[in-house]
């Protein structure tokens, strides 16, 4: 859409300046959101006050006696196990899915588009819902376990992946493809020398990024009843131990950023 | 040939870089073995069950009560999604659920609106106006700090906290989703003041533009329309986890959610299920038209 009105646009059609109508959108939006608050029966809980001062001080110190931090760093391993074990299973499904749903595998014709579009759908319709709801889906389904959780967090995460790496295959740039084209390269060697190679370095930063996200979702696992941080955080919060809480939110914290501190480290060294 | 390839990649990129990452890979493909080799010979693996007949009936079961094939514990009756009123009470709820993660998104947005200049470097250096202090520098790391920690609780750990303090509805499930898009969309935001072109802004300075000048006129008009982008892409992000903060919240469509499975009642899951891929395609299209409209110079 580009915006053709003369600058001198008077009244009304003003109003429908791009810039403008957006502003008036997000503004109106939120407004519309607030009256959705129930104000007047009041925000906070009765002594929500006091929780919220309670909780904060209960920060300084949080709780560091060695048995407790043994059972969070126990915690923490249990988050790790599910996250890898799930983003394995992701990139390894996202992996092949993202290279057909790209379209450069194979030769072109009307077949190669249509599997791709297919796989487009599939990969949209396993990442259109949230990690926790496919858990619940499972849990209900298998019954309660390990298996359960990993497939949760590895369906929609291979979704999200094969989108991204389509999209990586996708934007390389033409020129050194059509020199592998011009020297006789099938498509699928022109995938595996050309497009390949070049993607390398982001495809990898966008997993190490996923696998961040993987720890928070193997952390809110708890939820449907397996064992790790999240699941100690409930706990500690329902014996109102709010010092235990913030040992097992900084052990998190600590988590993303060690993974965060890793794939930074890892990016440097393959120089970009 | 493979040789070559190595001695190019090594010359290029330095021998012990390279090693760093190949270092990594291997760390990382050990940590994945060793993860899998718990998983699997946990007691509680659910790898037998997952290959075993008797709980592929009962998903085959459960799916076919989730669509209404076959009667579940939750009593018979038509379909909830063949039922227009039922309809009608589960879309007040993805009403709800809309109008929570707007607020969301707004909260955040307003968050990240007052504080991301001094959590970008070039700001709290000075290098864009303003005088380079100490109180700027502790601010930037401070700030840098809270991004990390907010970013890195998710949502529904924020949740379950903060439902301690305020009384169930949309609020306390929209601060918990704002916190965490906050600490995203103010570190991107302010990475993007870090890396602007500081060519307009050097200019105003030398034309003796004030601070408040600079940044309206220098900074303001190159870093909103990133800002409002990032916004939008992570309203499409929120409104996928509403729901899932709507577990502990009981805001929207997740309380129902979770009271339909544990009543059995699957259809009604469905349907819940139905609502959700339907906002999920909404929120995508208008965060799509929108993000046209700030394109458009």
């Amino acid at each position: 859409m580009i915006w053709t009105g003369t600058p001198r646009t008077k009244g009304l059609a003003r109003l429908f300046e791009a810039r403008r109508l957006l502003s008036l959108i997000l503004v109106g939006a939120f407004v519309w959101s607030l009256t959705g608050v129930g104000w007047k029966d009041g925000i906070l809980h009765t002594g929500g006050g006091d929780a919220i001062k309670d909780f904060s001080l209960a920060l300084f110190p949080p709780e560091l006696s060695p048995g407790f931090l043994r059972l969070a760093l126990a915690a923490s391993w249990q988050t790790v196990v599910h996250a890898v074990a799930g983003i394995t299973l992701a990139i390894i499904v996202g992996v092949p899915l993202g290279i057909i749903a790209s379209g450069s595998l194979g030769n072109p014709g009307r077949t190669r588009l249509a599997v791709a579009v297919g796989v487009r759908f599939l990969l949209a319709f396993m990442r259109s819902i949230h990690e926790l709801v496919w858990a619940v889906l499972f849990v209900a389904a298998f019954g309660l376990s390990s298996m359960a959780v990993v497939l949760a967090i590895a369906i929609p995460y291979a979704g999200i992946l094969g989108r991204i790496y389509s999209e990586l295959l996708n934007d390389v740039p033409e020129g050194p493809l059509d020199g592998l084209r011009s020297a006789g390269a099938s498509p699928t060697e022109v995938l595996f020398y050309g497009r390949m190679p070049m993607v390398l370095t982001d495809l990898l930063s966008y997993s190490f990024y996923r696998f961040e996200c993987a720890i928070r979702a193997a952390a809110i696992m708890s939820f449907v009843g397996i064992r790790g941080l999240g699941f100690e955080i409930q706990l500690s919060l329902s014996d109102l131990m709010f010092s235990e809480v913030w040992t097992l939110l900084l052990f998190l914290f600590g988590l993303v950023l060690l993974v965060d501190y890793w794939s930074t480290r890892v990016r440097r060294s393959l120089g970009s | 040939m493979s040789v070559n390839r190595k001695a190019i990649r090594e010359t290029v990129l330095g021998r012990r870089r390279i090693t760093f990452a190949r270092a990594s890979l291997y760390g990382f493909l050990a940590l994945a073995v060793v993860s899998w080799v718990y998983i699997l010979a946990g007691t509680d693996s659910g790898l037998g069950d997952l290959f075993s007949g008797r709980s592929w009936s009962n998903a085959s079961s459960f799916l076919r009560q989730l669509l209404g094939l076959e009667d579940g514990l939750g009593g018979g009756g038509r379909p909830a999604f063949f039922d227009l009123s039922r309809w009608g009470e589960t879309g007040k709820l993805a009403y709800k659920t809309l109008m929570m993660s707007v607020l969301a998104i707004g909260l955040a947005g307003l968050g990240v609106l007052v504080t991301f200049l001094p959590a970008a470097r070039n700001v709290s250096n000075g290098e864009l106006g303003g005088r380079p202090s100490a109180g700027m520098g502790t601010l930037y790391h401070a700030l840098r700090l809270f991004f990390a920690f907010t970013r890195a609780v998710p949502e529904l750990v924020w949740a379950m906290v903060i439902v301690f303090f305020l009384s169930p509805g949309i609020l306390p499930g929209a601060i918990a989703l704002g916190l965490h898009n906050y600490g995203i969309v103010g570190k991107l935001s302010a990475e993007v003041v870090e890396n602007m072109d500081p060519g307009p802004a050097r200019a105003l300075r030398s034309a003796g533009a004030g601070n408040m000048q600079m940044l309206a006129y220098g900074i303001i008009p190159q870093a909103m329309p990133q800002f409002l982008t990032y916004l939008l892409y992570r309203w499409e992000v929120v409104i996928r986890t509403t729901v899932v903060v709507g577990f502990v919240s009981a805001g929207g469509l997740g309380r129902e959610f979770r009271l339909s499975l544990s009543f059995f009642q699957y259809t009604d899951v469905a349907l819940i299920i139905l609502w959700y891929l339907i906002l999920v395609v909404a929120v995508d299209l208008l965060s799509a038209f929108l993000r046209r409209l700030v394109r458009v110079p």
